[in-house]
């Protein structure tokens, strides 16, 4: 069992007012906003210059999350404080010029293809003050097999990544050369390893300095003052935030696809209490499956982000996100559970993604249970055909390639407020990443993309609707294309919240050269031939609220724009059109009443 | 007569007011006149009254002497924000209907569930899929399908659409088909005017492509109707000079071109500010280096100049970035925040200090304007710490109500702190500064450029405020305020030359290039360069050649001038040095070892106008004297401050802080005793060595 409270901030240094709080929060913001730019612009591979999959983050010295900035928040939650204290833990004493490694699942990173350097934040008199975190994933992690999602590993050993549960690599800000020199012997592109490295490590020391450059300016007492008082204003509005919900509990539960190694899938559940009086979130995640023989289990930092997410997803978004918010979000864990604590040597290499979307999916859904205009559907899940990891050769050139394609995205749960976002992707990274361009794509590997458009009616009908999936469709150039992916959603749709409908399921299907549909395999790899296409249908997002709540205007439009039909429009909206494609208010009122009455 | 053709006007048309600059014998004087936004010609007109009667002539004669007349306008923006362009269609390729709706994807708070998903640029149901397909080598997958292009057309005249954009997958490397749609919609759709994308804007990632054509499009109707309304009204007021419009990339353009592409204008409002920045940098001080903040009622922009040059962005949004929509074309780079004179201070349940976003703009406004507005803002701030005269404001048009300022910034942000007016409205200007130093922080950090060896020069009518604090944040070396600051972009235009930017999609990588195919290209752009040359009037043309280059797998390109017009043996390894340092400077990193890719290579043209090279001075006539006024001090408080009008200051006179310095359309505070003022060759006051406030 575990919680996410950290152990109370020191109670020295400076008391600062709410104006000189904002100042010192914009520069906090500036220092975690540079290092992040830092490595997105210097970033090799596409993982992170194209999909921004990285974080930043700056930590008190005890290890409490002080300051985020964009990122998936998948990374950034219930994870960073666990990896700093695992510092203190094997460096009680931090010195300055030091910078750790560490990727390991087993003491508080998310997945072993995230490498993370620790850098500790150090005074002129030796005191450590603060801890700078950066966090990449990689192209390559060393896996047995060319990618960083392995489904199909059974233990970390099948699984094959270098581990390095917190290993220094640099000691007065010289590198520890020989830790570097394994990586490059068993990471495949190990140049293109390299230029990440630096990038991740380049960011963290930008952070350092900047930290030091303050404390020249403003002093480590006022810092330190900043640092406790910036996480009780996180948590007075945390609390404020839930003492303005409603109290409840409700447990939730839904099952991820059949994997490799998973043949009957995994039901997980969840129960979430809000408690506002106490001022309270709980998550009991307890009540689940021992670790499986699958990549799938989350680790202890996906396990809670996982659940913070959907709690956060479901109340008000300017509440900050730092240790002290997260200090009112008790997230209860099991050892050896599949969405809690792993048990070494259980893999963890799809920890951020599959199992972790579907916890954050049910735990806001339970938001969604526990009180009306709150909470939040289903969002898209799933890495189809339409992320996969291409691979072959290319006979423009007849050059080898291997690449991640990010073409289409799953679409959005609906919410009290608003309907889902088109491109939001998966819950685990809220929508950052950016979609691939058509254009660059075909330049970069010999495929043609044929198709890429929305998806109409498959959407989860509410009163607020879920984003469509997407529909995607692609194929080699000449020669023959492999595609490796890790879908889920194809048999278990996403659900929908206080009477919204589930999106429809993704789809992923070959066509061959006649035209003929054949499914194909969840995971892949799929050999592609000239003249072969393979189909994608992405995940929709489920629906909130009753679709025949949903406005008869907005349904009119989305069969005007091409999003629902006009016989969806009338059957699952119950909203009726007159000829120019307007609502038709005494048809509809028909059609709602014998709805009510049924 | 000495009349003839003796002056050149330019006049930027902001959401307040608009400005006119008159240049004669290189001098500059300034004028403001409200805008008119249902005629803003009239406003026009208006300020151009002014300036006659001030010279004692009748309209007719003032204008009979105005050489040129250069405009920016936020028309065509505002068409764009406001969704009041053209019905306008789309036409892609079958297969991609939603380039638009999908832009290219990202989304900026992952937790705001509140936000809807933006709409598409054009709607779906105005979208209509052409049966081709072409390869990114060129070759044609599949061929035009021309029977379902003319019902294609059947439909867009059912439509009753205003107006067509054309954008076809890879039309850039193989533009035929384009082209056959664009001869079709002439012959089927006569009067609707359309855009062919590989004709506007021939550069890789078909959403951006798409967004600049469909943009285009949208505006040609309106902006043909306003331009020939514009230059139709000043001929019959008696102007007989050239009419000029300032693009969105930093130049001027002459009316026609800006009517065949009006999508040129779009961004023209802050992009003459880095060109004004740039010559008063250099005049004065002698910088290259030089960050542009332009400071208004609502929009903080922030522009810069490195070694000379004014860098550019192809990822320009109109609206916000992410949910607007891109205009793709080369744009003089921007940072806008919204921090302003009228940005609202209020304290959140946490008790956490904010200013802005919302913000009170010039209706109601702040406080102290007495025109319904009770929220506390930077101005009323700015009152309380009496920074400002509330007997004359904005060149005497205004006067100000300091009791109800008190009142604002004692109510919302004074109480709730639990701190006195004067520390609550010091709070407000401190956070300001720092939102402001943080959009600087921003575009510098994108463009490589360190703001501790930079000049920065303060505009707009709301930039004395804070800038003298924003500099000592920043460590800059020095602050300049034009004279003319309140007019930066206005005067910007009459420093600026006719421009034009072309671009040639022909990738290349330098561990195999293909010198023949590159100079081509290269040969291809300087003849059309030659081409507008030779249409535009004016003298010492020159023409610059750069690359859109990157390292193999990288995504985003770096700008970097060519030393050749062709290559030759030898020139290759060059280029990829210059890659290399531009890399190192941006990024911080070089990889040396590592060959370059060249996405595509671009040409801009510049034809010198008469005078646009000289250096412009302005003294301006103020008849107040020097006096004292109670305002904040750091490590002082409250106490008397010198305030001296920028007229009464004298060439080599230093002025130490703390100290006012007035003019008509804004004031400059100095509040340390560490700073020192005095004017510089242009006429420019120039403040050095400041402590942060």
């Amino acid at each position: 069992m575990t919680s996410v409270e950290a152990p109370a901030p020191g109670r020295t240094g400076e008391r600062l007012d709410g104006a000189r709080l904002a100042v010192l929060s914009h520069r906090f913001e500036a220092i975690v906003r540079r290092m992040s730019n830092t490595l997105a612009r210097s970033g090799r591979s596409g993982v992170l210059n194209t999909a921004r999959d990285f974080s930043c983050c700056v930590l008190t010295a005890a290890g409490e999350v002080l300051m985020t900035g964009d990122s998936p928040p998948i990374h950034v939650m219930g994870g960073p404080d666990l990896q700093a204290r695992s510092m203190l833990e094997f460096y009680p004493r931090p010195r300055a010029g030091d910078a750790f490694l560490h990727n390991s699942p087993y003491h508080g990173n998310t997945h072993a293809a995230d490498h993370s350097i620790l850098v500790p934040v150090v005074d002129d008199d030796g005191v450590h003050r603060f801890t700078v975190l950066a966090k990449a994933h990689q192209a390559d992690c060393g896996n047995s097999v060319p990618t960083t999602y392995m489904a199909s590993a059974r233990d970390v050993y099948e699984e094959g990544a270098l581990i390095f549960p917190v290993v220094r690599v640099q000691d007065a800000y010289a590198d520890c050369a020989d830790i570097l020199r394994m990586c490059e012997m068993r990471i495949r592109v190990p140049e293109q390893w390299r230029g990440d490295y630096l990038a991740v490590l380049g960011s963290a020391r930008i952070g350092e300095r900047a930290l030091l450059q303050l404390a020249d300016e403003v002093g480590w007492n006022t810092l330190s003052g900043f640092a406790r008082d910036w996480l009780d204003y996180g948590e007075a509005r945390m609390d404020a935030a839930i003492r303005a919900l409603p109290e409840g509990v409700a447990t939730t539960a839904t099952r991820h696809d059949p994997f490799p190694g998973v043949p009957d899938g995994v039901p997980i559940q969840a129960t979430v209490a809000v408690r506002p009086d106490a001022g309270m979130i709980e998550v009991d995640l307890r009540d689940n499956p021992d670790c499986v023989p699958s990549g799938l289990n989350l680790s202890e930092a996906s396990s809670r982000t996982a659940a913070l997410i959907g709690v956060f997803n479901s109340i008000d978004h300017t509440v900050p996100h730092n240790q002290g918010s997260f200090r009112r979000v008790r997230v209860r864990l099991r050892d050896n559970c599949v969405v809690g604590i792993p048990r070494h040597p259980f893999s963890c290499s799809v920890a951020t993604t599959n199992l972790a979307n579907r916890v954050g999916n049910i735990v806001q859904r339970a938001m969604a249970e526990i009180g009306t205009d709150m909470g939040l559907a289903e969002v898209g899940s799933g890495m189809s055909p339409s992320e996969a990891v291409v691979s072959g050769v290319d006979e423009r050139t007849g050059a080898p390639f291997v690449n991640q394609i990010f073409i289409g995205p799953n679409g959005g749960a609906g919410g009290p407020a608003a309907d889902g976002w088109l491109t939001m992707s998966d819950l685990g990274s809220g929508g950052t990443l950016l979609l691939d361009s058509v254009e660059i794509d075909e330049l970069k590997q010999p495929i043609v993309i044929h198709r890429r458009h929305l998806a109409p009616d498959t959407e989860g009908a509410g009163r607020h609707r879920g984003a469509p999936g997407l529909e995607v469709e692609y194929g080699p150039l000449g020669g023959t294309i492999a595609a490796i992916y890790a879908n889920d959603g194809s048999i278990n749709p996403m659900m929908g919240a206080g009477g919204g409908l589930p999106g429809a399921p993704s789809a992923q299907l070959k066509r061959e050269r006649d035209g003929t549909l054949r499914p194909v395999d969840i995971c892949g790899p799929v050999h592609v031939e000239d003249g072969e296409r393979l189909l994608a249908r992405t995940s929709g997002g489920g629906g909130y609220g009753p679709p025949h709540t949903r406005e008869p205007e907005a349904v009119a439009r989305d069969v005007r724009e091409g999003w629902i039909t006009a016989a969806r429009a009338r059957e699952v909206y119950l909203v009726a059109l007159d000829a120019d494609g307007h609502p038709d208010p005494a048809g509809t009122a028909r059609l709602r009443s014998a709805q009510v009455s049924d | 007569m000495a009349s003839e053709a003796s002056l050149r006007v330019s006049v930027d048309i902001g959401g307040t007011f608009t400005d006119l600059v008159v240049e004669r014998e290189a001098r500059l004087r300034l004028f403001k006149s409200p805008t008119v936004p249902d005629d803003p010609v009239l406003g026009i007109l208006n300020v151009l009254g002014m300036a006659a009667a001030a010279d004692g002539v009748p309209l007719e004669a003032f204008l009979g002497r105005v050489g040129s007349f250069a405009h920016a306008t936020t028309r065509g923006l505002n068409a764009v924000l406001t969704g009041a362009t053209a019905r306008t269609a789309l036409l892609t390729t079958a297969g991609h209907p939603d380039v638009l709706l999908l832009r290219e994807g990202g989304r900026r708070d992952p937790f705001d569930f509140t936000t809807p998903f933006p709409e598409p640029y054009v709607p779906r149901s105005l979208t209509f899929e052409v049966d081709e397909r072409v390869s990114a080598t060129g070759a044609v997958l599949r061929p035009l399908d021309l029977a379902a292009l003319e019902r294609t057309c059947g439909l867009l005249i059912e439509a009753e659409v205003e107006a067509v954009a054309v954008c076809l997958l890879w039309a850039t490397v193989n533009p035929a088909h384009e082209q056959a749609v664009g001869e079709v919609l002439t012959r089927r759709l006569p009067g609707v005017p359309h855009t062919l994308s590989h004709a506007l804007n021939p550069s890789l990632r078909e959403y951006r492509r798409a967004s600049s054509t469909a943009i285009d499009a949208s505006l040609k109707p309106l902006m043909s109707a306003y331009f020939d309304g514009l230059t139709a009204r000043l001929r019959a007021a008696g102007l007989t000079g050239r009419v000029l419009m300032v693009t969105s990339a930093g130049g001027v353009a002459d009316v026609a071109d800006a009517i065949a592409m009006p999508i040129l204008t779009i961004n023209s409002g802050p992009s003459m500010a880095p060109v004004a920045g740039r010559a008063y940098a250099f005049t004065d001080l002698g910088a290259d280096e030089v960050i542009v903040a332009d400071a208004g009622g609502t929009t903080y922009d922030v522009t810069l100049v490195r070694k000379g040059e004014i860098p550019s962005t192809r990822s320009a949004w109109v609206g916000a970035e992410g949910t607007g929509h891109m205009t793709g074309l080369a744009s003089i780079d921007v940072k806008s925040v919204g921090a302003g004179g009228g940005s609202i201070a209020w304290v959140d349940s946490g008790g956490l200090l904010h200013v802005g976003p919302r913000s009170a703009g010039s209706v109601p406004g702040p406080a102290c304007y007495g025109r319904g507005g009770t929220a506390a803002t930077v101005t009323d701030a700015a009152l309380v710490l009496g920074y400002l005269d509330p007997d004359s404001f904005s060149n005497g048009s205004m006067t100000l109500d300091p009791a109800a300022a008190l009142a604002a910034v004692t109510r919302d942000v004074g109480g709730p702190l639990g701190l006195d007016p004067v520390g609550a409205a010091r709070a407000i200007l401190e956070l300001t500064t720092e939102q402001m130093v943080r959009a600087i922080e921003e575009i510098t950090l994108q463009q490589g450029i360190d703001p501790g060896r930079a000049v920065l020069v303060g505009g707009g009518g709301a930039a004395g405020l804070n800038a003298v604090a924003v500099a000592a944040r920043l460590g800059s070396r020095s602050l300049v305020v034009p004279a003319v600051g309140a007019a930066l972009a206005a005067a910007g235009a009459l420093m600026s030359d006719l421009t034009a930017v072309y671009s040639a999609t022909v990738p290349a990588v330098t561990s195999a290039f293909d010198t023949g195919k590159v100079n081509r290209a290269l040969a291809g752009l300087l003849a059309r360069c030659r081409e507008f040359v030779a249409r535009m009037p004016g003298s010492g043309a020159s023409i610059t050649l750069y690359a859109e280059a990157r390292y193999p797998q990288q995504i985003w390109e770096l700008e970097v001038p060519l030393r050749v017009r062709a290559f030759e043996p030898g020139d290759v390894e060059e280029f990829e040095t210059d890659f290399h340092a531009m890399h190192r400077q941006i990024l911080g990193i070089a990889d040396e070892a590592s060959p370059v890719e060249v996405v595509s290579w671009d040409a801009r043209v510049r034809v010198a106008l008469p005078g646009s090279g000289a250096t412009l001075t302005t003294r301006l006539a103020d008849p107040r004297r020097p006096s004292m006024r109670r305002a904040f001090v750091a490590g002082h408080g409250m106490t008397d401050v010198p305030v001296r009008p920028l007229a009464t200051i004298a060439p080599g006179e230093r002025v130490p802080g703390p100290v006012l310095v007035e003019s008509p359309f804004t004031t400059v505070v100095i509040a340390d005793t560490t700073s020192t003022a005095e004017l510089g060759p242009s006429g420019s006051l120039i403040i050095n060595g400041g402590d942060a406030a």
